[in-house]
């Protein structure tokens, strides 16, 4: 490998990295924070991020991105600030929506990062509807739509996989199989491999090790490159785990037999380092200064968020339509 | 001036509104080659292509999310729901999608979106090509629910639904469809939304109504000399409480005609707004003449659907209190 191409590889992994331990820091602050009553409820991330942050890395910034509640190390990496993740968690006053949704409910227009909803897959037939308007628009942007492997049972999966392949759009669907759908094992979700659901649409299927940034980084690069071509969507099954609960008000001592723990070999954490380390672009000396300024950022901007206030209340009733209601406006008046 | 008829006002406004922005783009089953089943989009594939008018796969939840997709994209959808009976697979992209998406991202993205959907009975359509849905969306806030009564409104009311800038669910009375013909207008002209009309003028009595219960209403006035006002709600959500509360304040007596089931539809909401407002001018109860609790039957759909003497005798029954 040319020296150049060399110094620019380095650079980009060492950021995605950088993104990791970035995403691991945040995930453990705000799981411990909501522990300690300080945040409300929280889907932590932790074992997606080199799944997420692989994909992040192939996509352009004219890309749109369709994700969903567990995507924060896909936010960070993307360049979406810290604070306006935590801010969304808080509901404060400096949330872009002002507080409305519960946490881990993102929205980010100026990364494409769309706005999130809690009922899963719905956000699938919508990224299809977003592709086939880039498409009519040639404006050259592909979209990449996220989901767990729960998502594949839904009635929206299948209309999704089914037009995208239909209109033959740039439209990458990114399946963040992590094991669990909050209770339920993959196994019991579907019989099937959920990459080989993509031939009964004509499409192309494809599994990759979700632990793996590169490989995971390669696979999308190529699927992205393939819409933006005109080749239409792929399905990529990206095999992760979800080493914590599917949220903190879940227990999953209740279900779980199989547990990954942080640190452990199957961490992706602790993956990436041994790959970056073989490499040659990082050692102990760096990654140690990495996490300690990791964790210096994160709490610096937890405290920082923390301290900003509650939106006003009468933004609760705003922003509903335009223009608002006559309804809306003698509620408003009864309540404040 | 033209004389037309609302399937051929529609399909007018709509190759208009095309022809002018790019950024339409119409989508549903059946649409493009075949011009609609009732042929609302006849003609519009031909002349814009097929990629702005859509045949899609049969999936109304894919229609209804795709459109919204397109919308957050900077394009102007306008899906089809071949008849509103089969929107309720659509229900959470409608509800928890199109509805809510300005409000939970603070405004960053928003659903402009016409959603058409023919709805009522009179057709002989049965259970499942009959059904007034109004109710449903009308319990969404973030949702515009908005049905004319004739084609001139029809052509009117879609033009401003286009513009609206949120998600506007356009409910299209099938049996209006070809029954009546009027003089539309032609060009580029607004009926505002959120606006009802009173359509026919009195003293004694204030009929509410809207979409293909108006043409009843109206020829049941006239035919029986009934001295009141018929208003046209013409949007159905934010439904025009001024246009209502004024009438009431004059007549005193409220009948409410609709189609759709009465427990729990548009005219329950409408008699609550009103005894909140002008409880002390009614002089009588307000009546409600509405579809039965029963799902909508095929054979004998002449005893469900609201009708000259069911309203007669609301009205008759009205005038007993003086």
């Amino acid at each position: 490998m040319p020296e150049v191409e060399k110094s620019e590889e380095k650079s980009r992994l060492i950021k995605a990295y950088t993104a990791v331990i970035l995403s691991r820091t945040l995930d453990r602050k705000i799981v411990t924070s909501q522990r300690q009553g300080r945040v409300g409820f929280y889907t932590p991330t932790m074992g997606q991020e080199t799944l997420q942050i692989g994909a992040s890395m192939a996509l352009e910034a004219k890309d749109l991105i369709y994700g969903y509640y567990r995507d924060v190390p896909f936010m960070l990496h993307r360049g979406v600030p810290m604070e306006n993740i935590i801010n969304q968690i808080m509901g404060n006053r400096d949330d872009s929506a002002l507080g409305r949704q519960m946490p881990s409910h993102y929205s980010d227009k100026k990364r494409n990062f769309m706005s999130v909803q809690s009922p899963v897959a719905a956000h699938l037939p919508v990224a299809v509807g977003a592709a086939y308007a880039q498409k009519y628009r040639k404006t050259g942007a592909v979209v990449i739509a996220t989901f767990g492997e729960g998502s594949t049972s839904t009635p929206d999966f299948h209309a999704a996989m089914n037009m995208a392949a239909v209109f033959n759009l740039p439209l990458v669907f990114l399946c963040e199989n992590n094991g669990w759908a909050i209770s339920l094992p993959v196994e019991k979700q579907t019989i099937a491999e959920i990459w080989t659901k993509a031939a009964a649409y004509g499409m192309r299927g494809l599994r990759v090790n979700g632990n793996d940034m590169l490989e995971t980084y390669e696979v999308v690069k190529e699927a992205v490159k393939r819409a933006r071509e005109g080749k239409g969507p792929t399905l990529i099954d990206a095999i992760s785990f979800r080493m914590g609960p599917h949220s903190t008000s879940d227990d999953p001592t209740k279900y779980r037999t199989e547990t990954v723990d942080e640190g452990s070999d199957r961490d992706p954490v602790v993956v990436t380092e041994k790959l970056l380390k073989a490499k040659g672009f990082i050692d102990d000396k760096l990654v140690e200064s990495i996490k300690t300024k990791a964790q210096k950022i994160v709490d610096e901007k937890f405290e920082e968020c923390a301290k900003i206030p509650a939106p006003d209340p009468k933004t609760a009733f705003e922003g509903v339509y335009a223009e608002t209601t006559w309804m809306l406006e003698e509620e408003v008046r009864d309540i404040l | 001036m033209t004389e037309m008829n609302m399937v051929q006002a529609i399909n007018g406004t709509l190759d208009m509104a095309m022809a002018k922005d790019s950024s339409i783009i119409l989508l549903g089953e059946d649409i493009g080659v075949d011009g609609g089943v009732f042929r609302v989009t006849d003609g519009l594939q031909k002349k814009y292509g097929a990629e702005r008018v859509i045949d899609t796969p049969l999936v109304e939840l894919g229609i209804v999310g795709m459109a919204i997709g397109m919308a957050l994209s900077g394009l102007k959808p306008i899906p089809e729901i071949q008849f509103q009976d089969f929107i309720f697979t659509a229900m959470d992209q409608i509800i928890n999608q199109a509805a809510k998406i300005r409000y939970r991202s603070g405004g960053e993205y928003t659903v402009p979106m016409v959603l058409r959907t023919p709805y009522g009975g009179g057709i002989r359509g049965g259970i499942y090509h009959s059904q007034s849905g109004e109710a449903y969306f009308a319990h969404t806030a973030g949702l515009t629910v908005v049905t004319p009564s004739n084609p001139s409104d029809a052509k009117g009311l879609l033009l401003s639904s286009i513009d609206y800038g949120d998600p506007v669910i356009f409910l299209e009375p099938k049996k209006l469809y070809r029954s009546m013909k009027m003089e539309v207008k032609e060009g580029d002209y607004r009926v505002p939304l959120r606006k009802a009309a009173v359509v026919r003028e009195g003293d004694e009595v204030t009929a509410i109504t809207y979409g293909s219960m108006v043409p009843l209403v109206k020829s049941t006035f006239e035919k029986n000399n009934v001295n009141g006002d018929i208003i046209d709600l013409r949007t159905i959500l934010p439904m025009d409480i001024e246009a209502i509360v004024h009438s009431v304040e004059k007549t005193g007596r409220v009948v409410i005609v609709h189609e759709a089931p009465r427990t729990a539809g548009m005219g329950a909401e409408i008699s609550a707004a009103i005894t909140e407002r002008a409880l002390e001018s009614l002089l009588a109860p307000i009546l409600r003449v509405t579809g039965p609790d029963s799902p909508f039957p095929y054979r004998l759909e002449e005893y469900y659907m609201p009708n000259e003497n069911r309203i007669m005798k609301a009205v008759n029954k009205l005038m007993e209190y003086r």
